[in-house]
């Protein structure tokens, strides 16, 4: 009877090829003839090959290990400084550590100082572009001065074009309608217009067009920039004048309550409104300006205040743009002083204030008719 | 890298690898080893751990190529790719410290690797069988089976360091010892179920 080591010794002869033809034969006729045999070699087979595989797997990771100890070798005394004569640097263990940190994180701390950046930059000029749009308001103050609805314009040049290539119209001169607007009154009978310091500001020429859509080139006289005044001064060849003024000019400050109103060119037509004098000081406390209680709108800029008797107590300056319907006027005081001024300083022609008041105890619909032909569209022109 | 190195092609590779030519395997080694220790140490890696998933990547791929069953579909570089970068991930999964995405600079294709990582899995799992077999067998089997199967010595040269009288006597001794380490292998093997 064969042990199971002889049955061993015959399958390490059987596997090197060391067996007789006959023997051999008869071993592999056997094997498939009994399954017992036939587990047995299979068990031999998977041991002796697990043994041969394990042994080729310990000699290949030496080979392996001796692979990466010479390139280390190599590394260290060539590539370790760039230089070969100087000795390899020696590093802190805070130093490596902080190294392989920046190595492993180098990529998300680029990303996430980006986007810091654009975060900061996004966030500055962001807070100027709507500083620069909330211009020239200073801390919620808007001046009225109105800019011209550039889709009117485009508007009518459409229709423009449309109505010469219909060939019914006469090519006519394009329409400049200016860059801005306001609104301006007669100071004198003879060509000085009042309006606002801001509605002329930064202005190339100017033009005022009264209700009958008639047209006067004007030019800038005087300009006070701390009460937000201008006067101009017709210099339209064969002007002949604008007619007797209704009304008067108020010297003295007028009284808190007293119900005013105005006329302006807030669009294409004239506007009225009317309102009370709520406090005989501006924005911000300023004395130079009453605060009314009119709704004003861009292009009433430069707008008469009267009150019931028909007295000119102030021009519209500007509004407030958190308060309610708070608008403010430069008082006419502050307006009087200034031509008395410049008629002190006898520049030619003298200012011929009107002194009568055409419109006191009259209705306020009569009063706006006779009104209404001394207050103009002041047009800019950048 | 030394630039005195010859060049191989990938096929000449294999075929050396499968002759035993140690240099063309001391050549794939150093051929890949930057970029697997690039993939490593940009996704939060040493660069020891980067020389230990390396040597096992290229264990798997050298045995796969001994075993004569390597079926390559791509050039050698992603093979190793594939394998090292799946190791790694299984590796920083037992760190616990991915969710499993890899920072990669290389798409990654369909080269058989990870059916070749499970069967390298499986062989990892009866070499250390193996060990525990043979640590358990006792001397002097355990020298000599380990003398003639792992360190290759030939019976003549154990029959010398053992102390046999002749060869034939440390041979039968060789087939007692085989008998038991199988059955010590077969033992454990089989009370651990597959996973």
């Amino acid at each position: 009877m064969m042990t199971e080591a002889d049955y061993y010794a015959l399958f390490e002869d059987y596997e090197a090829g060391r067996l007789d033809a006959p023997v051999r034969a008869d071993l592999e006729r056997r094997l498939a003839a009994d399954p017992v045999l036939a587990s047995r070699f299979a068990e031999y087979h998977d041991v002796t090959g697990t043994l041969h595989a394990y042994g080729q797997r310990l000699r290949v990771s030496e080979q392996l290990r001796a692979f990466q100890a010479e390139i280390d070798a190599e590394q260290e005394t060539t590539v370790e400084t760039g230089r070969p004569t100087m000795p390899v640097m020696h590093i802190s263990r805070t130093e490596k550590w902080l190294r392989e940190f920046w190595h492993g994180h180098r990529a998300t701390m680029a990303v996430a100082a980006s986007v810091a950046v654009l975060a900061v930059f996004g966030t500055l000029l962001g807070l100027e572009w709507w500083k620069a749009h909330q211009q020239p308001s200073a801390y919620g103050y808007t001046v009225l001065r109105r800019d011209v609805d550039r889709i009117k314009r485009d508007q009518k040049a459409l229709t423009r074009s449309i109505k010469q290539i219909d060939g019914k119209a006469l090519p006519a001169a394009p329409i400049n309608n200016g860059k801005f607007s306001g609104t301006g009154f007669a100071l004198t009978a003879d060509g000085y217009v009042v309006t606002s310091y801001h509605v002329i500001q930064g202005a190339d020429s100017l033009l005022i067009e009264s209700r009958d859509r008639q047209r006067y080139r004007a030019e800038p006289v005087f300009t006070d920039v701390a009460h937000d005044l201008a006067i101009l001064r017709v210099n339209q060849k064969g002007f002949a004048g604008f007619g007797r003024l209704p009304y008067t000019v108020k010297r003295r400050e007028a009284d808190l309550g007293e119900r005013v109103y105005t006329l302006g060119y807030p669009r294409e037509d004239l506007v009225f409104n009317d309102g009370s004098l709520s406090a005989r000081s501006g924005f911000e406390g300023d004395t130079g300006f009453y605060q009314i209680s009119i709704p004003v709108n861009p292009g009433n800029s430069g707008g008469p205040v009267l009150d019931d008797r028909g007295n000119l107590i102030g021009v519209i300056s500007g509004r407030q743009m958190d308060v309610q319907s708070a608008a403010f006027a430069t008082k006419s005081s502050y307006l009087m002083r200034l031509v008395d001024s410049l008629s002190a300083a006898g520049s030619a022609p003298g200012y011929n204030v009107p002194r009568t008041n055409l419109l006191a105890g009259q209705s306020r619909p009569q009063q706006l008719r006779k009104l209404q032909d001394f207050v103009f569209v002041v047009k800019v022109y950048e | 890298m030394g630039k005195g190195l010859p060049s191989f092609s990938d096929d000449e590779l294999v075929a050396g690898i499968r002759r035993g030519d140690e240099r063309a395997l001391a050549h794939l080694y150093r051929l890949h080893l930057p970029m697997v220790t690039h993939l490593v140490t940009q996704n939060s890696g040493t660069e020891d751990e980067a020389k230990d998933i390396y040597q096992e990547g290229v264990m798997v791929f050298y045995e796969k190529v001994r075993d004569g069953s390597l079926e390559l579909s791509c050039q050698i570089k992603t093979y190793l790719y594939a394998v090292c970068r799946r190791l790694w991930l299984k590796r920083l999964a037992e760190k616990g410290r991915y969710g499993g995405r890899l920072d990669d600079y290389k798409p990654y294709l369909e080269t058989g690797a990870e059916a070749d990582l499970a069967e390298a899995e499986e062989r990892d799992r009866r070499f250390a069988l193996m060990s525990e077999a043979l640590l358990h067998l006792g001397e002097p089997c355990r020298s000599l089976l380990e003398g003639f199967y792992l360190l290759d010595k030939s019976m003549q040269q154990l029959t010398a360091e053992h102390g046999y009288t002749n060869a034939d006597n440390a041979k039968n001794q060789k087939y007692k010892c085989l008998v038991r380490l199988k059955k010590l292998f077969f033992a454990q093997y089989k009370e651990e179920p597959l996973p």
